[in-house]
């Protein structure tokens, strides 16, 4: 008896892409918070802190400039986190043991959503970004800034995924959805969120140098903040932040890949 | 009602009341936004934007974390008024309310009873806020009576959110609708001037709170726990907070009567 060929990966992880995008075309407002929350914080904190750029050290005038990359990276983080929360249901529901027998290697099962993820999230950053500058913010990066706003929206999209994948496999119940969702409220907060670190007082400055948001935060400010020239200086430290994280959370998905069904 | 009556209603407020508490304690997933959230913006806030206190117009301050904490527990008190909604939801989606409605009491005190919870809830976190930010350094001036009217006025805001949620519930009866709303509390957290003084917001977010209810309340409660009557009058912040939870209770009542008469 001959064994089966194993079906190509790529149309498998295609199938899952388009399953996953279906959640947005199916489920009625599927995507509005994980857009209106950003927008919401977006013109709240720029009304509410517009005023700190009057300090010295803080490298624009336009508060909502400084602030627009937060808020899509928030967008962005939230979309992909939704992708731990959708495999959770999967779990529960048991069709993801049905996929776990399938014939394909088990990363493949992660890239379709991962990538759904990537794909949804760049609805909410780009709304984000269109409000930003509808309502003032500048973008002195030009098509340069934006190409690294987006690089750093998807890259930060995908390490959301599988922080949200590692959280699903880890706890196989959806309740674990606040976790996931406040994994990235917090790795976006302790940063250099509200102000440059030259601002930072306290605990959170030295947070703030180490966490490798930072890092893809300066990435994205090359769009919209005057004091951030497109650079390979401000460019490759986020890069490098990007990859690091994704080969971290990877690993931990990976691994918890690697249990399910033992 | 007689005696009787009002004493068999009450026990269903409170019977009520401790039900809505003890499924928030039971579910953790639930603590984590109403306590946990509300503290990490506190702690983020805090250091992230102290250098706030550098601007001339800043009113002087002895702790930007005690200044700040008043939008925490305004927060708290969204938080919790929003969780009344989405129990409520939950409630009528999976059946437990229809089984309320078949029993013999007051339909009112069906949804008094889950304000009460909302009013119990308020005051934990309220507590739990302020001695958190104790711990880190805040000082409240204002003393224990100060401590006190700050805990009341934000359980009253509670209740008002609590009933405008309650509201949305009986009206829809869709737990999802109410856990897509969360975003929209913010707007009104954000058009108040919850952790900025008034007078440095952008213009436009200044004149929405001119007619932003919590934006009494944030600064009477700022007023009195830094024991600074100038950046809060509490008997305003009374009257909004009241008049809030006045109107929503009345809103969520109504809707309980459209939803029986429909029904």
């Amino acid at each position: 008896m001959s064994t089966p060929a194993a079906p190509p990966s790529l149309p498998v992880a295609l199938a899952l892409w388009r399953r996953s995008l279906n959640e947005v075309l199916r489920v009625r407002g599927a995507l509005l918070p994980a857009t209106i929350a950003p927008v919401v914080f977006l013109l709240g904190m720029s009304g509410q802190f517009g005023r700190l750029t009057g300090l010295d050290g803080f490298p624009t005038d336009s508060y909502l400039s400084w602030i627009v990359p937060l808020s899509c990276l928030q967008g962005a983080g939230f979309a992909g986190a939704a992708t731990g929360s959708n495999l959770a249901r999967d779990i529960e529901q048991g069709w993801f043991d049905r996929l776990l027998v399938a014939p394909v290697p088990r990363p493949l099962l992660l890239v379709g959503p991962i990538l759904g993820g990537i794909t949804r999230s760049l609805v909410p950053a780009t709304v984000v970004l269109l409000v930003g500058l509808a309502v003032g913010a500048e973008l002195p990066g030009g098509i340069l800034g934006l190409i690294a706003l987006y690089v750093a929206c998807v890259g930060f999209c995908a390490i959301a995924g599988l922080w949200g994948v590692f959280m699903a496999l880890t706890f196989r119940t959806q309740q674990a959805g606040p976790l996931m969702q406040q994994g990235v409220f917090l790795a976006v907060f302790l940063s250099t969120a509200y102000t440059p670190e030259v601002l930072l007082r306290g605990w959170l400055a030295g947070v703030a140098h180490l966490n490798p948001v930072t890092y893809v935060l300066e990435l994205a400010r090359q769009a919209t903040v005057s004091g951030l020239e497109p650079s390979v200086g401000h460019t490759l430290p986020g890069l490098l932040a990007l990859v690091g994280m994704f080969a971290a959370l990877g690993g931990l998905a990976l691994v918890g890949l690697r249990r399910m069904g033992r | 009602m007689t005696a009787d009556g009002a004493v068999r209603e009450g026990r269903v407020v409170v019977a009520l009341g401790r039900r809505a508490l003890s499924v928030q304690f039971r579910r953790a997933q639930l603590l984590m936004p109403t306590f946990v959230l509300p503290l990490m913006l506190l702690a983020v806030i805090a250091s992230g934007t102290s250098a706030a206190q550098d601007l001339r117009e800043f009113p002087d301050v002895g702790s930007y974390l005690a200044f700040i904490v008043p939008g925490t527990i305004i927060q708290g008190a969204l938080l919790a008024g929003l969780t009344t909604g989405t129990a409520f939801a939950a409630d009528i989606e999976f059946g437990f309310f229809d089984r309320l409605l078949a029993a013999p009491v007051h339909r009112t005190s069906l949804v008094i009873g889950r304000l009460a919870g909302t009013l119990g809830l308020s005051v934990l976190q309220s507590g739990f806020f302020l001695v958190v930010a104790f711990a880190f350094g805040a000082r409240y001036p204002g003393g224990v009576s100060a401590i006190v009217v700050a805990v009341v006025l934000a359980a009253i805001t509670a209740l008002g959110i609590g009933g405008i949620a309650s509201a949305i519930a009986l009206r829809t009866g869709s737990l999802s609708l109410l856990q897509s709303i969360f975003p929209f509390v913010f707007v009104l957290l954000f058009t108040a001037p919850a952790f900025f003084p008034r007078e440095l917001l952008a213009p436009a977010l200044r004149d929405a709170a001119a007619y932003n209810p919590l934006t009494f309340v944030v600064e009477a409660v700022r007023g009195q726990l830094t024991g600074d009557g100038r950046l809060g009058d509490p008997w305003a912040g009374l009257a909004a907070a009241v008049g809030l939870a006045v109107v929503t209770t009345a809103l969520a009542t109504f809707a309980l009567k459209e939803r029986l008469r429909t029904a």
